[in-house]
């Protein structure tokens, strides 16, 4: 193929190239209809091969992505409904770029992590495909009904994913996590619903119009309504007194899913409110103080309850509580730095959550315990689990070298720069959550060796490639942090400039 | 071309992390692995030797620049740190004999080691070291001439204790790495010094500007240097390292301190040359370590019985009169001692173990009678000079009793305010500790340890998160969690029932009557 021919292919390409990512997972989800549910192998291969095909499609974004570009990339517009205005509006920025890489990254990784699952795989594999079809959808909408529908859309898989292939208290978990997440639902719903009553030459539900016609509102509303949308996105992220949801269904959801859920689905929340705080950026300042406390309080309690979790999962499942608290506290202190810092966080907390779910999955599936007290001495028996668990553990601290040290120190120069002193509270949580991490590393891998912990498995080479992966970009990322700082830049730029244009009377 | 000097570190750097990778991946591993690790090595280094060689011979044809950069690695504020490597003279020189030199030892290992635990170890830290020392001799920049050194030092720790499960050796390992640490002291002060004073670090930078500066801050840089020399090349007071590290297997000792590193010091003063210059002081200390060590190490070599021993003091009194040579401004002299020096140790300490074979029928000459019948010169020599129990006075001991001091402060003030972490105070060490503890025979057993905190702060902690538990269990988990389901559930309920009232035909009926009266009343 001549170069033109290969330019004009890729200009041809890029109109739809959002849309081929989007509905990839999708179709995969069709053809599995298809496929008879006792052909295990066929399903597997299939469903793996639709999700490898959407995190190529998705590294053939990231090639393309322009990083100096502030306007939305890749584009597409069709009305969908003239009368209300709505529209199937796709588009990137460097705030959803790592997002989506993540999205199809992690439902890659926690297929691989589902090969030992051997019940009912046809429903579990259209389930998993259809929820990455929904976070796709959320991270790429550019039109705020869009966006309402594929966030309801990740819903409905997620409960039955839970629901059937969870643990014990599964039903309980579901139920609960569905009932949180439709009624901060319903809160999100009002706020847009508020916001279009101002939308004076009707333009639709396009994120960009509706940013201008929160404008025309009176302040009171505008507080209001950024607090409607705290209470939705602040169920998925999750907020402090809003997580109750949170332990139950991490801890009973199956492994793979955990990784999800804490991947991906806790970041759909963080999106959603860091695009709300750019569209009502007067309320934003005016409930700073609310926030500030939400992310600092949070973080603390978080830590002191991951604590004190004898459950592995429950313990990160609190740890993620601690850590989405750091992205609050980034959005929070409404500056580039703390911005740069949140959308970091969102991407090493993706990592990390991650790599920590997959890994104590592996080590359930060996020895059916998740009680802390129960391991001992594994280093003995498991030395590469040992090495990843703990580069995940001291990266999930904060140390340097990792890009969980990179996202924490952006959101504390970030947080300095607007408070000061009070980031003596991020500094404490910092040291609590050292003090699990560590307590972990010491319980797990060191101590005298136990009979029943002797012949357990180390790391197959699938899972090795598995857990490598993010271990190996939880690292990478820590050591060479500028193409990921540089990926939203711009992006950042463009956020504040926007909200320096709105706060203007 | 200059710019393919990196590759002559670059190779056996690949290939070491080709051996950690693949080893830890186990896919080589035990006998079956070793041939591939043999081959990965053996390539690697060799493709260095090829390289070096070429390179050598384009620099004596006079076609290369003296330095090559490849641009920055640090940039703040005023302050660059660049990736340059020096590619003429010495520099290229000492490359290409230190890659012969590894390429012989790693050759000799293959065999050497066959079939001992540890081999793919063993070739993963060689090849590393091979890595440093030739980043070492070619880095055109002090602080990339630092990280190949104490990767080199690391290496050295890793490979003498070896065979770690044994204390001895991993005693020894310890001792070494500190002593050596003194010295990079010395280099980091050097480092900060010409940060400092002459905002870089390129080793040419130092030389050109060691002129400009004042003497007494020329000297003093050039002290700093001479300390990480002395502490590297094991000069006095540093010389009983050398004797530890020979712990290690035969052909790591023979590269390491007969071959490359133990030249490392010397390497480093004689690529200062111009800034010693500058500084009078520097120079006649150097001769005087210089000639203190050769005559302390002929001395103790003299009584050594053993054939390792006895190399080691012949090696660091030969460094002795190296830097002798260069405090007394012999420089040609001294890179020409160390180049020869290098290749004989090598061979020396490589044909250590078959010595006895090869001399078989040579008695070993007697020491002249007269220093034979010097009582307390044999004491002295036996006893190594009491150098080591004089720096353990000196150094050790004061330290030992600081750190002592301290612990008590830490223990009885610090301790009790803030909290031990726990696993220093209740971690079992043994499996009968643990016994002891599951029949009950300790009081606070393991299940009771866990998240509590000890001191003020730690219970502080402890406290916090029980109230905080309990917060979340009554008011979320309990609280919103269940009573959002409940209600969930009865407002179900209440629709199912007001589903059930709607089907029933009276009120389907009524329904049909208001809606068409709705619609009549909208006419």
């Amino acid at each position: 193929m001549s170069l033109e021919c290969l330019l004009y292919w890729t200009l041809t390409t890029t109109m739809v190239m959002l849309s081929a990512l989007l509905w990839t997972p999708a179709l995969g989800a069709i053809l599995l209809v298809l496929v008879s549910g006792r052909n295990s192998r066929l399903i597997r291969i299939v469903a793996n091969l639709f999700s490898l095909a959407a995190l190529l499609l998705a590294c053939l974004l990231l090639v393309q992505f322009d990083a100096n570009d502030t306007a939305l990339q890749f584009s597409e517009f069709y009305p969908l409904n003239p009368k209300l205005g709505s529209a199937y509006a796709l588009g990137v920025d460097g705030l959803s770029m790592p997002m989506l890489v993540l999205a199809t990254l992690l439902t890659c990784i926690s297929l691989l992590a589902s090969f030992s699952l051997s019940d009912s795989i046809k429903g579990y594999h259209i389930s998993v495909l259809l929820l990455e079809f929904g976070m796709l959808g959320v991270f790429m909408a550019q039109d705020w009904a869009l966006f309402y529908i594929f966030w309801e859309v990740t819903l409905i898989p997620l409960f039955f994913l839970i629901d059937r292939w969870g643990g014990k208290r599964r039903h309980a978990a579901s139920l609960n996590f569905v009932l949180y997440t439709m009624g901060g639902s319903v809160f999100m719903l009002l706020s847009l619903l508020a916001i279009s009553q101002y939308d004076l030459e009707n333009q639709g539900s396009l994120m960009a119009s509706m940013g201008q016609a929160a404008q025309n509102m009176p302040e009171v509303e505008q507080v209001l309504v950024l607090l409607g949308f705290l209470i939705g996105f602040g169920v998925k992220m999750p907020i402090f007194p809003l997580h109750g949801w949170l332990p139950l269904a991490h801890v009973e959801a199956p492994s793979p899913i955990s990784i999800l859920l804490s991947g991906i689905l806790l970041k759909m929340g963080a999106y959603g409110l860091l695009r709300c705080v750019v569209m009502l950026p007067v309320a934003a300042k005016l409930i700073q103080p609310l926030l500030v406390f939400l992310a600092l309080f949070g973080m603390i309690y978080g830590g002191l309850l991951a604590w004190r979790q004898r459950d592995l999962k429950a313990m990160v499942a609190y740890s993620s509580l601690s850590h989405m608290g750091v992205v609050l506290l980034g959005i929070a202190s409404l500056n580039e730095t703390g911005f740069t810092g949140a959308i970091l966080q969102m991407t090493a907390h993706g990592l990390i959550a991650g790599a920590l779910f997959l890994l104590v999955g592996l080590l359930y599936e060996r020895t059916h315990t998740r009680n802390i007290q129960d391991y001992s001495s594994l280093v003995q028996v498991m030395p590469r689990f040992a090495t990843l668990t703990t580069l995940t553990l001291l990266a999930a601290m904060g140390l340097p070298g990792s890009v969980g040290f990179i996202a924490e120190l952006h959101t504390l120069i970030g947080g300095f720069q607007q408070w000061g002193g009070l980031m003596v509270f991020f500094s404490l949580s910092i040291l609590i959550s050292a003090a699990y991490a560590m307590r972990t590393i010491g319980l797990l891998f060191t101590g005298p060796v136990k009979p029943q912990m002797r012949d357990i498995a180390d790391l197959k080479s699938l899972e090795l490639m598995a857990s490598g992966v993010l271990v190996g970009g939880i690292v990478l990322f820590g050591l060479l942090p500028a193409p990921l700082i540089e990926l939203s830049t711009a992006t950042v730029g463009k956020m504040l400039l926007v909200m320096g244009e709105r706060r203007l009377p | 071309m200059a710019a393919y000097a990196t590759l002559i570190p670059l190779f056996p750097l690949l290939a070491a992390l080709l051996i950690g990778g693949l080893h830890f991946c186990r896919i080589i591993d035990g006998e079956a692995g070793e041939k591939t690790t043999a081959r990965l090595a053996l390539t690697a280094i060799g493709l260095s030797v090829l390289t070096a060689l070429g390179l050598l011979i384009a620099d004596l044809s006079g076609l290369l620049p003296d330095s090559v950069s490849y641009g920055a690695w640090l940039r703040s504020g005023t302050l660059t740190v660049d990736y340059t490597l020096a590619t003429g003279g010495f520099n290229l020189v000492l490359a290409s004999l230190f890659s012969l030199l590894l390429l012989v030892a790693i050759r000799f290992s293959v065999n050497y080691l066959h079939r001992e635990a540890g081999f793919h170890r063993f070739f993963f830290i060689l090849n590393l070291f091979a890595a440093a020392m030739l980043l070492l001799v070619l880095s055109g920049n002090a602080v990339f001439t630092f990280i190949a050194w104490e990767i080199a030092g690391v290496c050295s720790y890793w490979l003498i204790a070896y065979a770690y499960d044994r204390p001895i050796a991993a005693h020894n390992a310890t001792r070494v790495f500190v002593t050596n640490r003194i010295g990079d002291g010395g280099f980091i002060l050097a480092i900060c010094l010409a940060l400092a004073w002459l905002e870089n670090a390129d080793w040419q930078t130092i030389n050109l500007s060691a002129a400009d500066l004042e003497p007494g801050d020329a000297t003093l840089l050039a002290l700093s240097f001479a300390v990480a020399a002395f502490a590297k090349s094991a000069q006095i007071p540093f010389t009983p390292w050398l004797a530890r590290a020979m712990e290690g297997p035969t052909p790591s000792s023979a590269i390491f301190y007969g071959g490359a590193m133990i030249h490392a010091g010397v390497f480093l003063i004689i690529q200062l040359e111009p800034l010693f210059m500058q500084a009078p002081l520097a120079m006649s200390l150097l001769t005087v370590i210089g000639a203190l060590t050769a005559i302390y190490s002929y001395w103790v070599g003299l009584s050594q019985t053993d054939i390792k021993s006895s190399q080691i003091f012949a090696t660091s009194a030969q460094l002795g009169l190296m830097f002798a040579e260069c405090g007394l401004g012999f420089w040609t002299l001294a890179a020409w001692h160390l180049c020869a020096h290098a290749v004989v140790r090598c061979y020396l300490l490589l044909t250590a173990p078959s010595i006895l074979h090869n001399t078989h029928g040579q008695p070993i000459q007697p020491v002249a009678p007269a220093l034979a019948n010097c009582r307390w010169a044999f004491i002295a020599s036996l006893q190594r000079g009491w150098l080591e129990p004089a720096m353990d006075w000196l150094l050790v001991k004061p330290v030992l009793r600081l750190a002592k001091d301290v612990r008590y402060i830490d223990e009885h003030i610090v301790d009790k305010a803030l909290g031990a972490p726990a696993p220093a105070i209740r971690a079992v060490s043994s499996l009968a500790q643990w016994e002891e503890q599951k029949m009950g025979a300790n009081l606070d057993s393991q299940e009771d340890s866990f998240a509590q905190g000890s001191g003020l702060a730690g219970k502080l902690a402890q406290w916090t998160a029980a109230l905080l538990n309990w917060f979340e269990y009554h008011f979320i988990l309990r609280g919103i969690g269940r009573d959002s389901i409940r209600f969930g559930r009865r407002l179900g309920q209440a629709a199912n029932r007001f589903e059930q009232l709607l089907l029933q035909p009276r009120y389907l009926a009524l329904f049909v009557l208001i809606t068409l009266m709705v619609a009549l009343g909208y006419r």
